[in-house]
């Protein structure tokens, strides 16, 4: 009896994962672990302390290219990373957005100046942001995005409203897709800025969202950006913004997938010692097949993710593979939490805080599921990608 | 057993694996075209024809030297058998071969072998087989498949755990088909004091070899699947209702994007399942049974979506939907299915239930 055996992520990824486990066991103590739990659930996982730390060992940008600063690590040594980081609960929200869907759109439409400031600074762990890519009127139809930029001699002036922006309360910058042209197609007129949140005429209303943390709706009232925070052509930032999302949807998917198994191996922990009514809860068919099918599952969604891998690693990216994997891990996550309601009965309500909870971690695995299942682009936008870039049916 | 494995799959690149297929998909197309597929079926001087044919290929010793294929391609040419809707009876083959009972009248294509795993098939009702004092057989074994035109079967016992050859004209050994939703049918055998040659065997090297079956099963399963789903795809792009594609309407891409995804998910899992065995990794066998676990219920959804986007033209017996409808749900539900897969990975993480 075990949890589910590893995929073999190879030789430099398996070295490279003892070493992060053995950083971690001397940095990330658990006397810190205990402090960081004793935090309110809202609070966790933002640690720009924790980021600092990383960033020192050089694995903030670890998959960046060298001549950025980076380690160059594989996509292999990246999952093992990120595996790594979230089965030791470790905080990396701060730098997460920053990392990934700045520096990448940096990489590839980022001049020599921006590189050289905005690169060092988010690898330092000094510069940690928020996107704001949703509206009131644009959410699945990104594309359709109100908020205005105005051109005012050296500075862009910016109106409008963005939501559900996750961290849009802690960060200190936001990458913001703006309008820069009313007149043409919506996809041309779009244009990308890079802004301090604490700039004149910014106001930042957070909301709780079902998982335990907050997003934020974002108020801009005459906020003038300098210009030279603008990354890509003027009207140029439908590329950006569309370029960054395939590098991040992998590792994205690497750590639902290390919460995934995290998750299931606590639940099978629980029903191998549990007993229900003087009888082993093992040994009730009806979760014994639950559990299989979960674990098959569990099996499925870890060879699309090293699939998106292997794609990575020779070059590709992964188009309706990196949705497929999105799609059915997310769900996935949504079974596992109704699962753990079943098994665990009216004691899976219980969150972690409460006297008693047999197992108090399942049911904000349940409401997180949704998040999967809705950001970065809901599961129905991308079966309509699967359909339309995967098996090529008309539009 | 890691390194000879290693060494012996040397000789398999993804490259060759893409020849492999092709030259095994090629083959059938000009054999065993689709328009005759079904009626080739019934014929079993067909198929004694086809199987002599495969053997000059060398396909009816896969299974016998892991240089010349492990896995990985016995999984492959049966998935191009499932998309080819051609029955040639190379699972007893792959048996016998695995077992090291490799007849070479079968390897020549002049004999063709059934197997019964009988005890260790993993379906509560297939039943068993004994062997008596005097070596002879003696019980019943259902759900053979290719016994309609065997030269010889090939019978698992467990006590003791063996195989046993047994000529198709032994006395005491009576056939009969049992019809039903997989074509070709399958077959119940029943022995009494039927001479047989015996060869004593590890139980657990015949549960590999039945483990084997299974997944093999799966593959074609998966090519079948495969198969109607390319078509119904290909549909989707040139029917046209309400003055569009039917392609053009969420409700159809939604559909086939869960398709793609069963599909795919299905074959990442048979070949990290295959490959793991192949490279002597001891826990192929959870990854087998997830690849099973997984497999049934994705594939039988694929069927079943697929005959729903093509509607009425699909429903008719002689497009080639039906005939993979049929083999998709005749290979998932055999040895257990994907209950006893379940149960199977039940018993790795959680223990035995008892």
């Amino acid at each position: 009896m075990a949890a589910l055996p590893a995929h073999d992520l190879g030789s430099s990824a398996n070295a490279f994962r003892n070493e992060v486990r053995a950083w971690l066991a001397e940095h990330w103590t658990e006397e810190r672990r205990a402090a960081h739990r004793r935090l309110p659930f809202k609070l966790r996982g933002w640690d720009p302390e924790f980021s600092r730390l990383l960033a020192r060992q050089g694995w903030i940008g670890l998959g960046w290219p060298r001549e950025y600063g980076g380690q160059g690590r594989s996509a292999s040594e990246q999952i093992a990373f990120v595996e790594e980081m979230t089965n030791a609960g470790a905080p990396c929200q701060a730098h997460n957005c920053g990392e990934s869907i700045v520096a990448h759109a940096l990489f590839a439409h980022g001049n020599a100046a921006q590189k050289d400031e905005w690169l060092s600074a988010i690898r330092r762990g000094e510069r940690f942001f928020a996107l704001g890519y949703s509206e009131p009127e644009a959410g699945s139809d990104l594309a359709a995005l109100r908020t205005r930029a105005v051109r005012d001699g050296e500075d862009w002036i910016v109106n409008g409203q963005k939501l559900w922006s996750t961290g849009g309360d802690k960060a200190e910058y936001v990458w913001l897709a703006v309008r820069t042209d009313t007149e043409v197609k919506k996809h041309a007129g779009i244009s990308v800025l890079m802004v301090n949140l604490r700039s004149p005429g910014i106001t930042i209303r957070p909301s709780m969202a079902l998982y335990g943390k907050t997003f934020s709706a974002v108020f801009y009232d005459n906020v003038r950006v300098p210009a030279k925070n603008m990354v890509g052509p003027v009207n140029g930032g439908w590329k950006v913004i569309t370029d960054a999302l395939a590098a991040e949807r992998i590792m994205i998917g690497g750590s639902r997938m290390a919460v995934i198994q995290r998750s299931f191996d606590h639940l099978t922990e629980y029903v191998k010692n549990a007993t229900v009514g003087g009888k082993a809860l093992k040994s009730d068919p009806v979760v014994r097949d639950r559990i299989g099918a979960l674990a098959a599952d569990i099996e499925v969604a870890r060879s699309f993710l090293m699939r998106n891998v292997a794609l990575v690693e020779q070059g590709r990216v992964p188009l309706h593979e990196a949705a497929i994997s999105k799609v059915f891990s997310s769900e996935l996550q949504e079974r596992l939490g109704q699962a753990a309601l079943d098994i665990l009965g009216t004691g899976g309500l219980l969150s972690e805080d409460a006297p008693g909870a047999p197992l108090g971690e399942m049911e904000q695995v349940l409401r997180h599921s949704i998040m999967g299942m809705i950001g970065g682009g809901t599961n129905e936008i991308q079966r309509t990608l699967i359909a339309l870039r995967g098996l090529g049916l008309p539009r | 057993m890691q390194d000879k494995s290693a060494a012996a799959r040397e000789g398999f690149s993804d490259a060759d694996r893409q020849l492999l297929r092709d030259s095994v998909r090629d083959f059938l197309a000009s054999r065993w075209p689709s328009t005759q597929a079904v009626e080739l079926s019934g014929d079993t001087k067909a198929i004694a024809a086809i199987w002599r044919d495969l053997s000059a290929q060398g396909l009816t010793s896969l299974g016998a030297d892991p240089a010349q294929g492990g896995l990985r391609e016995i999984a492959l040419v049966f998935e191009e058998l499932g998309r080819a809707s051609c029955p040639v009876p190379l699972l007893g083959a792959v048996s016998a071969n695995l077992a090291g009972l490799l007849l070479e009248e079968t390897r020549q294509g002049k004999a063709t072998l059934a197997a019964a795993y009988g005890a260790f098939d993993g379906d509560p009702a297939a039943g068993r087989v004994e062997r008596n004092l005097d070596g002879t057989l003696e019980g019943r074994i259902a759900f053979v498949e290719g016994a309609a035109g065997a030269t010889h079967f090939l019978v698992f016992t467990d006590a003791p755990a063996g195989g046993a050859i047994v000529s198709a004209g032994a006395p005491g050994l009576s056939v009969t088909e049992t019809p039903g939703l997989a074509v070709p049918a399958f077959s119940e055998l029943s022995f009494r004091d039927t001479p047989a040659s015996f060869t004593e065997l590890e139980a657990a090297a015949i549960a590999d070899i039945a483990l084997v079956a299974r997944i093999t099963c799966a593959a074609r399963a998966l090519g079948a699947a495969q198969r109607a789903f390319e078509l119904t795809v290909e549909h989707a792009k040139v029917r046209r209702q309400f003055g569009q594609y039917i392609g053009q309407f969420q409700a159809i891409q939604h559909k086939l994007a869960d398709c793609l995804m069963n599909v795919e998910g299905t074959r990442l899992a048979i070949e990290h399942a295959a490959d793991a065995r192949d490279r002597g990794v001891s826990e192929w066998r959870v990854f087998g049974s997830a690849a099973l676990a997984f497999a049934a219920p994705a594939l039988r959804q694929v069927s079943i979506q697929t005959h729903r986007a093509l509607g009425a033209i699909g429903y008719a017996e002689e497009h080639e939907a039906p005939r993979h409808f049929r083999r998709v749900h005749a290979d998932l539900a055999r040895f257990g299915g994907a209950p006893r897969a379940r149960a199977e990975l039940a018993d790795f993480v959680l223990g035995t239930g008892v």
